[in-house]
């Protein structure tokens, strides 16, 4: 099967004044289907960076992106956006859920710029809410909410529209350790569920042991890139969901 | 992303920011007041200057004449009377003609009692066909139609007060009875009934020789008194063109009176010409002038009068549209400040998969809704005030004509509404609201669907 996303020779180079920043310095990657993959390095290596290029949020200095056949990196603002109202979904560190919409109403919000009518889109909203044990929330505006009850409905956000990638920067940034574990193991899980290609920014690195693969970024470039043992094609003889209920228990 | 979503969120988005929603649609409304207002006086004015202008004349007549003796003018005859009523918006076309050579008096009751002198004026003819077409109303009876040729009986209709012309030949004083109250408030009716008497057309004896003729006369109809649309109507006596021809010829014949061959030809001085429409006076006028005939028509007076209104509506129109534009750059700040405020929402909503057209039109719709709120109340508020001036405006104005609002009227307001507003300016107003709400946006949501989604949703 060809990587759903494809990287090739990417550089971003800010300038600030006279002064050049090489944010990222010739990034070579591809990522499979499904896979749920972390990106880790240090603070200013250029992680944030990386994902706005692969998300088509900022426009590369050199190279190309790819997402399934598409350059995203050749695309209009125009086909941008529409790209990602068909294919994509973020998580942010600062949730954004928009302060005047219920719970319901933001997760339904990929859905309405998708022009599905308001009955079906919260009815979505609220089966994915109930998915993620929120369904007693679904008239709360943000402002009543928890952060990791927040950040919870961002997630149903993200997944509702069933996208082929989720990008998320930093989910767990502003959650305690806690809530950390959880968010995580629910993104992981429908990630999985869905068989969504998952591509995640975080810190710390032991956050990083749910994930099928790490790639290390260090000064714009990587550093490694590790396929650990939850990677799909490392336990393909193994029973998949045996072993993340194993890793719950841990 | 649907309309009826895309319009709701607008309208959240609005009610979430009910204060400065609020504060912009009033300006708004004060500057859709404004507009409507000043209009609504102009328009005003002008209808009062229409019905002014009514009240001195058919605005749609054209009277032609023709005094001049030269061969350079053609003969204004019955061919070219006919000529005339076929340029197009012509509706009648008919000579006025007054039989000044017959010399005749009415007569009624015992012994010819009751009389009355028909001067050159008194009798005026037309085509009977024009009567109708001209607008007149009856009194009584009905119209005169063309009369049959030689009848010793001959057919007239009265203006409203000519039965009051007959004098009493007995008495000394008192020989006349008026149409208006007399000391006691009585208004006496005329000597005789023009229906059930019995009234002849005697001509004058010059010398003893000469022959007197005798008709006797069928009064068909009374016309109601309108002096703006024929003075026959009044105290004239009315009759077709080809009877008042017959009985000035048979009256010149009988006392002697000879006419030489270019006085017999020498055509009508008089013509009535009335267009289907006032819009279309100007162009007929012109017409009949290039055939060499003077004329004249309330057109003339109308457009300069007009003209004058239009300049002070231009002016009070503009007071309105500055006014306005103050509310315009009222929109144009609220839509910016909106755009500030939400930035972070704009660029989460861009990240999500809004369309950049569905963010521009988001704000187009918010500043139209401002504009449309605005125009609706303002032009209720409108008719309100309008309401106000017309009610107590004459009182604050008072007999003299004075203050500012009273100069600037000219006193045409005087008696009827100062402020009118009619449905097409209320649609106007509305319109212009809601389009200026539009255009207010237009800057602030290119602005909008500019901004970088992911600088926006960085920010704090
Ligand atoms: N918009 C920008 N303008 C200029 N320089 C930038 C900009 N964005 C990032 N950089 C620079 O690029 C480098 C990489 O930044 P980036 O945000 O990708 O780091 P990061 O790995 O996400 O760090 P952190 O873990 O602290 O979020 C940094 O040196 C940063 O200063
Ligand atoms: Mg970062």
């Amino acid at each position: 099967m060809p990587p759903i996303i494809r990287v090739e020779n990417l550089k971003k180079i800010y300038r600030i004044g006279n002064e050049k920043v090489k944010a990222l310095n010739g990034i070579n990657l591809e990522i499979e289907r499904g896979e749920f993959v972390c990106i880790v390095g240090a603070s200013g290596s250029g992680k944030s960076t990386l994902l706005n290029q692969l998300a088509g949020l900022e426009k590369p200095s050199k190279g190309n992106v790819y997402i399934g056949k598409s350059n995203i990196s050749q695309m209009t603002e125009k086909q941008l956006a529409l790209f990602r109202q068909k294919y994509l979904g973020f998580i942010f560190q600062s949730y954004n859920l928009l302060p005047a919409l219920t719970a319901a109403e933001n997760v339904a919000l990929p859905l309405m710029f998708k022009g599905i009518n308001k009955k079906t889109r919260l009815a979505a909203a609220k089966v994915q809410l109930e998915k993620i044990g929120l369904g007693e929330r679904l008239g709360h505006k943000p402002t009543e909410m928890s952060g990791g009850q927040q950040q919870r409905v961002g997630i149903a956000r993200a997944f509702v529209a069933k996208p082929k990638v989720i990008f998320a920067d930093e989910p767990t940034g502003n959650l305690d350790s806690k809530t950390t574990d959880q968010v995580l193991q629910m993104m992981m899980q429908l990630a999985r569920e869905e068989n969504i290609t998952f591509v995640m920014v975080t810190h710390e690195r032991d956050l990083a042991a749910y994930a099928d693969r790490i790639i290390t970024i260090k000064d714009g470039q990587v550093l490694s890139d590790v396929k650990t043992q939850n990677h799909p094609t490392a336990q393909r003889e193994q029973d998949n969901t045996i072993h993340t209920e194993e890793k719950k228990e841990q | 992303m649907k309309t009826f979503d895309l319009m709701r969120l607008c309208l959240d988005n609005l009610s979430r920011r009910k204060g400065r929603t609020i504060l912009t649609v009033i300006g708004v409304v004060v500057g859709t007041c404004f507009i409507v207002l000043m209009i609504s006086l102009g328009v005003a004015m002008d209808i009062s200057q229409q019905q002014m202008l009514e009240s001195m004349g058919d605005l749609s007549t054209i009277r032609v004449y023709n005094y001049s003796n030269t061969d350079a003018v053609p003969k204004l005859n019955d061919e070219m009377i006919a000529k005339i009523k076929a340029i197009p918006h012509v509706t009648v076309s008919s000579p006025v003609y007054q039989p000044q050579n017959l010399q005749a008096m009415l007569v009624g009751g015992k012994k010819d009692r009751y009389q009355m002198y028909l001067g050159g004026w008194g009798i005026t003819a037309m085509y009977p066909e024009a009567l109708d077409a001209m607008g007149l109303t009856l009194q009584s009876g009905e119209f005169l139609t063309a009369e049959e040729k030689n009848a010793k009986t001959i057919k007239v209709m009265f203006g409203q007060n000519a039965a009051y012309q007959f004098s009493d030949s007995r008495s000394k004083r008192n020989n006349y009875r008026d149409p208006y109250p007399d000391q006691y408030g009585n208004i006496l009716d005329p000597f005789l009934d023009v229906y059930k008497d019995k009234i002849q057309l005697k001509t004058q004896k010059n010398g003893d020789n000469d022959k007197q003729l005798v008709y006797d006369l069928e009064i068909t109809g009374v016309f109601v008194e309108d002096w703006a649309k024929a003075d026959f109507t009044g105290y004239g006596v009315f009759m077709d063109i080809s009877t008042a021809k017959r009985l000035e010829s048979e009256y010149m014949k009988a006392a002697g009176i000879k006419q030489t061959e270019t006085e017999k030809n020498k055509g009508y001085t008089q013509a009535y010409v009335k267009v289907d429409s006032i819009d279309k006076v100007t162009e007929v006028e012109q017409q009949i002038k290039d055939l060499g005939y003077e004329t004249s028509s309330m057109e003339s007076w109308r457009e300069s009068m007009q003209e004058s209104a239009k300049t002070v509506q231009i002016i009070l129109g503009t007071i309105g549209a500055v006014a306005l534009l103050v509310a315009a750059i009222n929109i144009i700040n609220t839509m910016t400040m909106a755009i500030y405020e939400r930035t972070k929402e704009i660029g989460v909503m861009k990240v999500l998969g809004c369309e950049l057209g569905q963010i521009r039109k988001m704000f187009l719709i918010e500043a139209g809704v401002i504009g449309f709120i605005g125009g609706f109340l303002g032009v209720g508020f409108s008719y309100f005030t309008s309401w106000l001036i017309n009610a107590f405006g004459p009182m604050l104005m008072g007999s003299s004509e004075g203050g500012m609002l009273g100069s600037v009227m000219g006193g045409l307001g005087q008696g009827g509404t100062i402020s009118v507003i009619p449905p097409w300016l209320a649609i106007l107003g509305l319109t212009f609201a809601t389009l200026v709400g539009v255009l207010s946006g237009i800057m602030p949501a290119n602005r909008a669907m500019r901004i970088s989604a992911l600088e926006a949703i960085r920010q704090q």
